[in-house]
């Protein structure tokens, strides 16, 4: 897919969506799944990028999240550090553990690097809980209660002014997800792509796998870890809860309703399954089954995911 | 112009390349042949920095032992694959585009790799899929983006594989080309002698990772050791 036909899917995208709050700016609870439509675009498409452009199989991407959450929330807590600062300083050390963790990865091949990245993940939870955790100021098996909003220029944006939290929700979402667009559509794009084709080809016409590899943890661990630390400061409570598999799964199926390595589709993936979750609230506990049957389906109809829509019709245009 | 001096290759127990040394002259088309298994294209992953290995390898003067293969690709060695390997995701133009921006050590190059898509005849599928592409396409693609990091020679594994005469006529000539009028030069690792007696200069001939012999193509194809190992009785007496 063209940049411009991508500009053109993600300005559509947005535009919807800004337009929203004029007819549901009053109603909280939708405004509510709005914001997390826009934050959970953001980390579905980071997580494209690295497993379906990359095609590096790194499950770490919610512990990349909790981890920017966390870094975010104790440097306001417990060293005052203003939110505005505190939330780039969580991206870049989420930046580095992205390094710290892609480092063993680069020489492991595709199931391997999945469990490396998941052990990751599985290892936080008790990191948080236990007394390193404390330590460090994560509350324990409570967690962070006392998070404070984002200040600008002395306005507070927080779930108690929804409409203006919005817009600098839809600000960074939509600025994440024009990087990662950029990045694809980049020489950066074009070489995780031959890497992920043939990786002993692309080294034998020059690219460093490692230079790259390492580039798109880097990268995607950055934009996780930032929007991470947003949701922190939006919700003002933090719990190592977040590390369950509910979440984890949730975040692939966006990636599988959007159409993995199809970019913008990781966003459509976010919007249509925060939103269809949030309409399946009501059946209680048959929601996961009801999201589950869902999902099969879609895989079997549409491969390719929602993005196979518009990527099928350029193929067949192209084949004539 | 390449030498690999006295080059060791295990795999565990097995000696894939045994104390192999040999050189390539600059401008030669040199030929590369053996049983199945001999070690040739462990040969071409130790050159191009796939494997690590003892003994060394000297590329116009510089020694490539421990070099990853990315930094060897931007050194000036080219290669193809074997098994044709393309990036299905990218078109015929980016993926030549890929060797020109990275391996070329200049950064991207439009006008060199405009004369290479026309050099191979490849400007109807410029905007092409590469997975579209046939088995020749393809052939064509891998050497058309090793051409694009404007190499100082170019390793060839194995272009004949799968091809009908034809084919085969088509690719000697372009190998020819390539050699003659871009002035590169070329090793060929191939199966069919009658390619490589009419190609190349010199004859490589290895069996279990050792060199059996390295000559001229007729005097390779008449080495007794070359007859009882490789080529058999039938083929010299009918060559």
């Amino acid at each position: 897919m063209r940049l411009k036909q991508m500009a053109i899917i993600i300005g559509v995208l947005y535009g919807i969506m800004a337009i929203l709050p004029v007819f549901v700016g009053d109603t909280r609870f939708i405004m509510n799944i709005l914001v997390m439509c826009l934050i959970w675009a953001v980390v579905a498409s980071c997580w494209d990028l690295i497993m379906g452009f990359a095609g590096i199989f790194s499950f770490g991407q919610v512990a990349f999240f909790v981890m920017g959450a966390y870094c975010s929330g104790i440097l306001a807590i417990e060293h005052g550090v203003p939110p505005v600062f505190a939330i780039p300083l969580a991206g870049v050390f989420t930046g580095a553990m992205g390094v710290l963790v892609g480092l063993p990865c680069l020489r492991l091949a595709g199931p391997y690097v999945a469990l490396v990245t998941f052990g990751v993940h599985m290892a936080l939870q008790p990191v948080l809980r236990g007394k390193i955790g404390l330590a460090m100021g994560s509350g324990g098996s409570v967690g962070l209660l006392t998070i404070p909003p984002v200040n600008i220029f002395g306005y507070t944006f927080s779930s108690a002014n929804m409409v203006p939290t919005f817009y600098l929700t839809l600000l960074l979402s939509l600025a994440c997800v024009l990087v990662i667009m950029f990045v694809i559509k980049s020489y950066w794009g074009v070489a995780f792509l031959a890497l992920k084709d043939s990786p002993d080809f692309a080294m034998s016409l020059g690219i460093s796998a490692f230079k790259y590899k390492l580039m798109v943890f880097a990268l995607t661990s950055f934009l996780t870890g930032i929007i991470g630390a947003y949701y922190g400061h939006f919700y003002g409570v933090l719990s190592f809860r977040m590390l369950d598999l509910d979440l984890f799964s949730i975040l692939m199926v966006m990636m599988l309703v959007g159409g993995l390595g199809h970019f913008p589709g990781a966003v459509f993936g976010a919007f249509i399954v925060v939103a269809g979750s949030e309409m399946m609230a009501p059946l209680g506990a048959y929601r996961a089954v009801v999201m589950g049957a869902l999902v099969v389906i879609l895989v079997l109809v549409l491969p390719n995911g929602v993005m196979g829509l518009f990527t099928g019709k350029q193929d067949r245009a192209e084949a004539g | 112009m390449l030498a690999l001096k006295n080059v060791t290759k295990k795999f565990g127990e097995l000696i894939a390349v045994n104390d192999l040394s040999f050189t390539v002259e600059q401008g030669q088309i040199f030929g590369i042949a053996g049983p199945n298994g001999a070690g040739k294209s462990t040969v071409y992953n130790l050159i191009t920095g796939f494997y690590p290995y003892e003994g060394e390898i000297v590329f116009n003067g510089k020694n490539l032992s421990g070099m990853p293969p990315y930094k060897i690709a931007r050194a000036g060695i080219a290669r193809t694959f074997q098994i044709p390997q393309i990036f299905p995701s990218l078109t015929v133009d980016t993926s030549l585009n890929v060797g020109s921006r990275f391996g070329s050590g200049t950064g991207l190059d439009p006008a060199h790799v405009d004369k290479i898509i026309e050099f191979l005849e490849l400007s109807e599928d410029r905007f092409t899929k590469t997975n579209k592409l046939n088995l020749m396409g393809k052939k064509k693609l891998m050497i058309g983006a090793a051409l694009a990091t404007k190499p100082g020679i170019l390793m060839l594994d194995e272009p004949m594989a799968g091809s009908n005469a034809r084919e085969i006529k088509a690719l000697m000539d372009l190998i020819l080309r390539i050699n003659q009028e871009m002035g590169l030069t070329i090793i060929i690792i191939e199966h069919f002698m009658k390619v490589l007696t009419e190609l190349t200069q010199e004859l490589l001939i290895i069996e279990s990772g050792s060199m059996i012999c390295c000559d001229s193509p007729e005097k390779a194809t008449r080495d007794p050791k070359v007859i009882e190992s490789y080529i058999g009785d039938a083929y010299a007496e009918n060559n």
